[in-house]
């Protein structure tokens, strides 16, 4: 093992390094794996229902959610449900991944300032620890479409890629903020703020099709509209529309841009941060 | 044939304050402190925290380094762990590094110590099976019996400390590098600790350690750096290093 470092804030070479650490983090899977399930362990540690609560706090939201808001949207009870749930279930997914992304690297500052771990193992625990709730809170949408007897068509394969592209996604976004959170604390309150008006207005709790005008416009504005797209309509009998898919392919190519120019810049003075 | 070689490290710390800066105490004392770094308006930005290290180890050699607090002993032994990285100057390291410089990092409170001797040797990088077959054998250097099953964070400082060395020396480093790893051991431990040194170094693996005291260096190592503001005052024999040290210290 040789090692040679030379002083420039860009170079090549620190974008080379970047991608080794997003490589050899990647390779390490049993060390991701390990860790990002002993906290959704410890998380649930000493509590009755355990990681059941994963699903039970899910099933009461989309339950309370359709018998508030069901009579508002015209697709009726059932399918709405079953919205909600779809929707709400890869909301929350991808904000994790900008809300936990900005303490991927602050809250392992224990495990950075003592071993030599490739940085992107915590991207890749903390990834793969939101993926776990994520999937639960699917089997309460398969539970729905099957007892409402919603059609399934071969466009449900969708999701497939759908589910890649948010996996690809996730590296690049949590990588990122990861490293702007560490240096700038600012930011994980402005992501905070953002996500809890983002809710409301991306199309989750009501229906684009059944808006016009501003409002839709907004959505279709919204690129969190378009992730969420991109993973519900197959499962609700449609691929999406084709706007979406662009959509989602352009900011992926934009957040690994962006990563790419914040890593290296950024990473190699990480440990001074945290 | 393990090695550790030091070109030229020099590291500067960055400090962030509110404005990315921290305010000198008087600005009377401003531009005065060589170790610091001062923006042009009077603001601590940095400290100089290594200058120009340079200096070999070869397998089966045990380098102590001596200095006053605050001197980089601590910011120097994170450089050769592959912590921080230089912002100039090389350094080349043969084989794999193994490091104990805060005892309590690297491990998670709410696992058990038998959990985080698991993901201790995952995190440095060997199999599930392998760590699986010398669990056994860390556990009894560890002598934490029944407390392996509880959480880390019910150990005293002492039960911490022989469980941080369990593992780090555990899967055969070659490259150890420890910070005052003996503190908080009883008596016991230490001689258990030194016998496994010996061994390790015998193995011809290379041995770094930090530390105040004086004997245990004398002891232990047969090379020596001194660091004074960042700088080497001093490298070579273990002996020669230590008297001109001890010297300086009276003279203060």
């Amino acid at each position: 093992m040789s090692e040679t470092r030379t002083t420039p804030n860009w170079s090549a070479r620190e974008t080379y390094l970047f991608f080794n650490d997003v490589l050899t983090g990647f390779k390490q899977w049993e060390v991701w794996q390990s860790f990002a399930w002993d906290e959704t362990l410890s998380r649930y540690h000493r509590s009755m229902f355990g990681i059941a609560w994963i699903l039970l706090g899910f099933a009461f939201f989309v339950a309370g959610v359709s018998f508030f808001f069901g009579s508002f949207a015209r697709m009726g009870t059932g399918p709405f449900t079953v919205y909600v749930a779809l929707g709400y279930a890869t909301f929350q997914f991808l904000i994790a991944n900008v809300v936990d992304g900005c303490a991927v690297f602050t809250g392992s500052s224990s495990w950075i300032k003592s071993s030599t771990l490739p940085y992107s193992i915590y991207v890749y625990k903390s990834l793969f620890r939101s993926l776990f709730p994520f999937l639960m809170q699917l089997i309460i949408a398969a539970v729905g479409i099957a007892y409402w007897g919603l059609p399934i068509s071969w466009s449900a394969l969708f999701v497939v890629p759908a589910l890649f592209l948010f996996l690809i996604n996730g590296v690049a976004i949590q990588y990122l903020f990861g490293l702007l959170a560490a240096r700038f604390r600012d930011i994980s309150h402005l992501v905070n703020t953002v996500s809890r008006i983002l809710i409301f207005t991306t199309p989750i709790l009501w229906v684009r099709e059944e808006r016009e005008g501003v409002i839709r416009l907004a959505a279709d504005l919204n690129p969190m509209t378009h992730y969420i797209e991109i993973f519900r309509s197959p499962l609700m009998g449609t691929p999406g529309r084709a706007l979406s898919w662009y959509v989602v392919l352009g900011c992926t190519v934009l957040v690994w841009t962006l990563a790419i120019f914040a890593a290296s810049r950024m990473r190699k003075r990480l440990p001074f941060w945290i | 044939m393990f090695q550790l070689t030091a070109e030229n490290l020099s590291l500067i710390f960055p400090l962030y304050g509110h404005n990315g800066a921290v305010k000198a105490l008087e600005a009377s004392s401003a531009g005065t402190n060589p170790k610091l770094i001062y923006s042009p308006s009077g603001d601590i930005i940095g400290v100089h925290a290594l200058k120009r290290v340079s200096f070999e180890i070869r397998g089966g050699q045990r380098l102590g380094i001596v200095g006053a607090n605050g001197s980089g002993k601590t910011t120097l032994l994170q450089v050769l762990a592959g912590i921080y990285r230089p912002d100039s100057g090389k350094l080349h390291v043969q084989g794999r590094r193994s490091n104990l410089i805060n005892i309590g990092l690297g491990m998670r409170m709410e696992a058990t110590g038998r959990r985080n001797i698991m993901l201790g040797g995952l995190a440095a990088g060997h199999r599930r099976g392998d760590i699986q077959r010398r669990l056994a054998e860390i556990e009894a250097f560890s002598e934490l019996g029944e407390f392996l099953s509880m959480p880390v964070s019910t150990y005293s400082a002492g039960m911490r400390m022989r469980l941080s060395f369990a593992i780090a020396t555990a899967f055969d480093p070659e490259v150890l590098i420890l910070d005052e790893w003996l503190s908080a051991g009883d008596e016991v431990f230490r001689r258990k600790a030194a016998k496994r040194m010996e061994s390790f170094v015998q193995t011809a693996g290379v041995l770094v350690l930090a530390s105040h005291n004086i004997a245990l260096l004398k002891r232990t190592c047969d090379l020596g750096l001194w660091l004074r503001n960042g700088k080497v005052e001093a490298f070579g024999d273990i002996k020669t290093v230590l008297e001109g040290y001890s010297r300086y210290c009276l003279t203060k």
